[in-house]
């Protein structure tokens, strides 16, 4: 039984179609997050959810309960804002306690809840304070206090990190990690795009592009199986490399021969289609290895070395189309200009058709 | 000790710096006496009588007495006091409220034809009190409020609310939208946005709405002399000249009532000139 259901959700402003029927199936207790390019609509399905804009069609039910209709603060759910949207006139414990204060709880309950909420996020000693002199991470922590101290069933995040610099995005990517940990019937959606979070927070990613949901799945499920060309290269860093090839039959299986002349035996039947033989392979930079002797998949010259210490990116001229990368171990010898072979597992392989669809294969390794 | 021998540019530069701000603050000066001392003068010629003030009018008082004051205040400046500060007071908080409210409606709700509506309210800073005021006076005659102080008050807060309201907008647009929406999902009804949220952070543009509605209607003399008929509905500017007609050659007793009639708003702009400023300021920039 999922939690929350959104079912062809569309929404339109003027007569712009933004969301083009998204299905979602969310269980409760489970830390959704939804990825894409700028523009695709993650911010607007986030505040269809909240409730901050209208449902164009579709209907959304959380708990089998009918919400379309329902204000936004009956439908149990908190937002955390990117801005943070502090109130800037009032304290901290103002902040956190305006939620109660609103519905009306005793004061005896809402100083409670407040500074339990504030002792979890290390915010005691900061209460009598304004937004306005606090630092970019505790105001963030505000933002967070604000949504718990009422106990919602669902826990929006629209870029909570976005305005942070890197260390202190660690850090609090680490202790929404945790506080979702002790929150565990509490329904988590995070709208970002760094893949960093997406991959180590989700228990599920929701890949959008232009308003439609591309895949959904765990991450590492994502990353192994991506369902087409997009998610194939929106998830990795650095990208999936792609390249045009053929297949045909061949005895058991089909041989693969890319555009620039290598080509490997895969122990699967060919695809049928009006495409017929022509499809895309995919390679992840770092499946690929520096091959032994005159073998190897791919040749060409090293164009490039980007040295990261534990790793060095290499890009390889195979003399077609855009150069081939490789995540290589830092230790291993490049020299730029040199003439170098790499190979991969035909395991690790992914073939889309011309249509950048998955093509379905056996595992083997 | 070690002055450094290089300052030569830097203590040109120094040199020039120094000129202008004598300059500008020689300029400031001379510019607050302008304003001030008419101000001055007035309120030192209520300590005087009339041979002193046409004898030696630049002089200080020969003494400072307030007798002339107790005069004026004893002979209808009480009364004026009076009218004035209700009709202020009373369309003052009238025409903040319903202009902020207003603004509120025209920057935060989804109406059909907005720029209309908005165009609406302020197309009222083009309507001129002399055109209307022959309609009204047959209006209010008709309603029964000729002569009483909700003529002024109503009127008052009917010609200041789209001048009032094009400020507080302009100030309202630039809070962000982010505020209403956690406060909408902290389960806020509009109006509890507006009262908790969006008018406590009014406040810069609100004092200053506020002082410039209390600058107009403590001097505003059109409405209130024909509006009002009795001498106990009389505002200050209209009681000052009948203070002139009757005490026409006792200056000094004008010149005390006059004092008494600035001194309010002389005050309450000191007071609250940052504020004032401020809400200008960030209402309209940006
Ligand atoms: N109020 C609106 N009126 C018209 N179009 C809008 C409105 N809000 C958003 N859009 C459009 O909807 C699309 C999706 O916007 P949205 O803010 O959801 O993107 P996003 O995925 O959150 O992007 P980002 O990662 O940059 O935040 C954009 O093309 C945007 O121009
Ligand atoms: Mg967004």
């Amino acid at each position: 039984m999922a939690d929350l259901t959104l079912r062809d959700v569309r929404k339109s402003y003027g007569g712009m179609e933004i969301l083009h029927g998204i299905d979602l199936d969310i269980a409760s207790g489970e830390f959704v997050v939804f990825v894409g390019p700028s523009g695709c609509g993650k911010s607007t399905l986030l505040r269809c959810i909240a409730g901050l804009e209208d449902i164009t069609s579709g209907e959304m039910h959380i708990a089998s309960e009918r919400m379309n209709e329902v204000s936004p603060s009956r439908r149990g759910i908190a937002m955390v804002f990117q801005s943070y949207a502090l109130y800037p006139h009032m304290s901290v414990y103002d902040n956190m306690a305006f939620s109660l204060k609103i519905a009306g709880e005793k004061k005896v309950e809402i100083d409670r809840r407040v500074r339990q909420a504030a002792e979890r996020l290390q915010l005691t000693a900061y209460l009598d304070r304004v937004p306005k002199a606090l630092s970019g991470g505790q105001r963030q922590r505000v933002a967070i206090g604000r949504a718990i101290v009422r106990n919602p069933k669902v826990f929006l995040f629209d870029e909570p990190l976005s305005n942070l610099d890197a260390a202190l995005r660690v850090a609090t990517r680490i202790e929404i990690a945790k506080l979702k940990e002790s929150m565990p019937g509490t329904t988590m959606i995070y709208v970002t795009h760094d893949q960093v979070e997406a991959m180590t927070l989700a228990d599920r990613i929701v890949v959008l592009k232009d308003g439609k949901v591309e895949q959904i799945g765990t991450p590492i499920e994502l990353y192994r199986r991506p369902a087409n060309l997009f998610v194939a290269q929106f998830i990795g860093s650095p990208a999936m490399n792609i390249l045009p090839a053929t297949c045909e039959a061949n005895g058991e299986g089909m041989l693969v021969r890319h555009a620039a002349g290598g080509a490997v035996h895969m122990a699967m039947t060919p695809p049928t289609g009006p495409a017929g033989g022509e499809i895309c392979l995919g390679v992840r930079p770092e499946d690929l290895f520096v091959a032994a002797g005159t073998d190897g998949l791919f040749e060409g010259r090293v164009d490039l070395v980007e040295q990261l210490g534990e790793v060095q990116l290499v890009y390889l001229d195979i003399g077609r189309g855009a150069p081939l990368i490789a995540k290589l171990p830092g230790n291993q010898e490049v020299a730029r200009g040199s003439h170098l072979r790499l190979d991969v597992r035909p395991g690790h392989l992914h073939l889309f058709s011309k249509e950048g669809h998955s093509i379905a294969r056996r595992e083997t390794s | 000790m070690s002055a450094p021998s290089a300052s030569h540019p830097a203590g040109q530069v120094n040199v020039w710096a120094v000129v202008a701000r004598t300059f500008l603050l020689a300029l400031l000066v001379c510019l607050g006496i302008v304003v001030l001392y008419p101000l001055i003068w007035m309120a030192l010629n209520g300590f005087k009588d009339n041979s002193q003030i046409f004898g030696d009018p630049f002089a200080l008082p020969a003494g400072w007495s307030w007798a002339n004051y107790v005069q004026a205040w004893n002979q209808g400046v009480r009364n004026y006091v009076t009218v004035s500060l209700i009709v202020t007071v009373a369309s003052g908080i009238c025409t903040v409220l319903i202009s902020a409210w207003t603004a509120f409606g025209l920057t935060r709700s989804r109406m059909p034809m907005k720029p209309i509506v908005v165009g609406f309210v302020l197309g009222g800073l083009m309507l001129s009190p002399t055109v209307a005021l022959i309609p009204l006076v047959k209006m209010l005659q008709s309603m029964g409020l000729y002569n009483t102080y909700w003529a002024l008050i109503i009127l008052y807060t009917a010609f200041r609310v789209p001048f009032t309201t094009f400020l507080i907008r302009a100030y309202m647009l630039d809070l962000p939208r982010d505020l209403d929406e956690a406060a909408t999902m902290d389960g806020a009804s509009e109006g509890q946005v507006f009262w908790r949220i969006i008018l406590p952070l009014c406040r810069p543009i609100i004092i200053s709405c506020v002082i410039l509605h209390v600058l107009f209607a403590w001097n505003e003399y059109l409405f209130a002399m024909i509006f009002t008929s009795g001498a106990d509905l009389q505002t200050l500017p209209v009681g000052l000249t009948s203070i002139m007609a009757r005490h026409g050659t006792n200056y000094a007793v004008v010149f005390a009532a006059m004092t008494i009639s600035a001194l309010p708003i002389v005050v309450i702009f000191f007071a609250a000139q940052r504020y004032f400023i401020r809400g200008l300021a960030e209402g309209i920039g940006k």
